[in-house]
């Protein structure tokens, strides 16, 4: 579109432009075809927006206010569900994409260890040994290496 | 007709334009009941749900002409107004904000009916699925959109192709009626970057309008 039509595109669109202003505009796209064209097409879809005006009054009912507070109320009395629920797809993808992930990695190694050293204590005895009440009234740091030593050997 | 458009660089619109001092909105008497409301009064946030009740729920009735739903929409906008308002910096009006927020709330209850339907339509006779599909928006040239129904579903399918704020523009230009002048004083921008961003937004909806009656099929909605 050429800048003469450009400038004044909205006015246009919209029927608001002076009559010396109108004649420029129209003396262009007598003579433009490009113009012409692109205008006819933004005079099409600008003729579609008139169906989402409403004349109608819309009565906004009583209330609304104390209704309102009830919403937010509700909203923030799950914060976590909404955070959960609110993660970015593409996050949440990338998400369950890294956690199958790590599913398959730890589930190969597993079963790596578990063939190669028979003698040594089944992945599922380190993990009830992790879960067990004896685990966590010792010191973190020294049973997790006697925890890691007992796997290795 | 893209060619020529295409190739042009976006011209400085505006020489003829004079720059105007922008609206102070933090003081003016909304500035003040803003303020009031950011600081935890809630009479005054009480106040402004009262005054823009009745704007929210025309442009919600405007949009989505479901009345059993324009109520629903209403509160979560206000929901959204009421938890957000803290980051609302006076750039633009209120009514601007909101108008904004009302807008993405319509949008987005239209996309979570269309996923509705889509799973309600997947129960439905291969028969009562064609008949749905007919029931979609003309798309050609030759069989114009008449209804003021289908127009709507036509021109909301085209929103979907353009980003929040040029929706936004569009709306506040085409459907409230705003002059350039207007919308410039309401946004806090100036004229020029409104006329820019307007002219790009209306590229965009010819441009999905083509490809929609290109391949009907492609683009649901
Ligand atoms: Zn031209």
């Amino acid at each position: 579109m050429h800048t003469v039509v450009m400038e004044s595109l909205e006015e246009y669109l919209a029927g608001a432009l002076e009559p010396a202003a109108q004649r420029t505009i129209e003396d262009h796209l007598s003579a433009c075809r490009f113009c012409r064209e692109e205008i006819r097409s933004m005079q099409d879809v600008s003729q579609l927006f008139l169906s989402l005006r409403t004349e109608e009054i819309v009565e906004s009912s009583p209330g609304l206010y104390a209704r309102v507070m009830q919403h937010v109320g509700r909203q923030k009395a799950r914060p976590s569900f909404a955070g959960l629920f609110g993660l970015e797809l593409a996050f949440g993808r990338r998400l369950a994409f890294s956690a199958l992930l790590t599913l398959a990695i730890l589930g190969g190694y597993l079963v790596s260890r578990e063939t190669a050293y028979t003698g040594g204590p089944s992945p599922e005895a380190v993990m009830a040994q992790q879960e067990s009440p004896a685990f966590d009234s010792a010191p973190a740091p020294d049973n997790m290496l006697v925890t890691l030593t007992a796997y290795e050997h | 007709m893209g060619t020529v458009t295409g190739a042009l660089p976006v011209p400085a619109f505006g020489i003829r334009v004079a720059a105007k001092p922008r609206v102070d909105y933090q003081n003016t008497p909304e500035g003040a009941l803003v303020q009031r409301a950011q600081s935890g009064d809630e009479t005054a946030f009480r106040e402004i749900v009262e005054r823009y009740q009745s704007k929210v729920f025309s442009i919600i009735h405007g949009i989505v002409r479901q009345r059993n739903d324009v109520e629903d929409i209403a509160q979560q906008v206000f929901a959204k107004v009421y938890l957000s308002l803290k980051s609302f910096d006076f750039r633009s009006s209120l009514i601007t904000w909101i108008y904004k927020i009302t807008v993405n709330e319509c949008f987005d209850y239209l996309r979570k009916r269309k996923v509705r339907r889509l799973v309600y339509e997947s129960d439905l006779s291969e028969d009562e699925v064609r008949r749905v599909e007919n029931s979609e928006p003309a798309v050609d040239r030759q069989t114009p959109v008449d209804s003021s129904l289908a127009q709507r579903d036509y021109i909301l399918k085209l929103l979907t192709r353009v980003s929040e704020e040029e929706r936004m523009l569009l709306m506040l230009k085409e459907v409230e009626g705003f002059s350039v002048e207007e919308l410039a004083e309401k946004t806090g921008m100036n004229e020029n970057t409104i006329k820019v961003k307007l002219f790009r937004a209306r590229q965009k909806l010819v441009k999905a309008a083509t490809r929609l009656e290109r391949t009907p099929g492609l683009v649901t909605g």
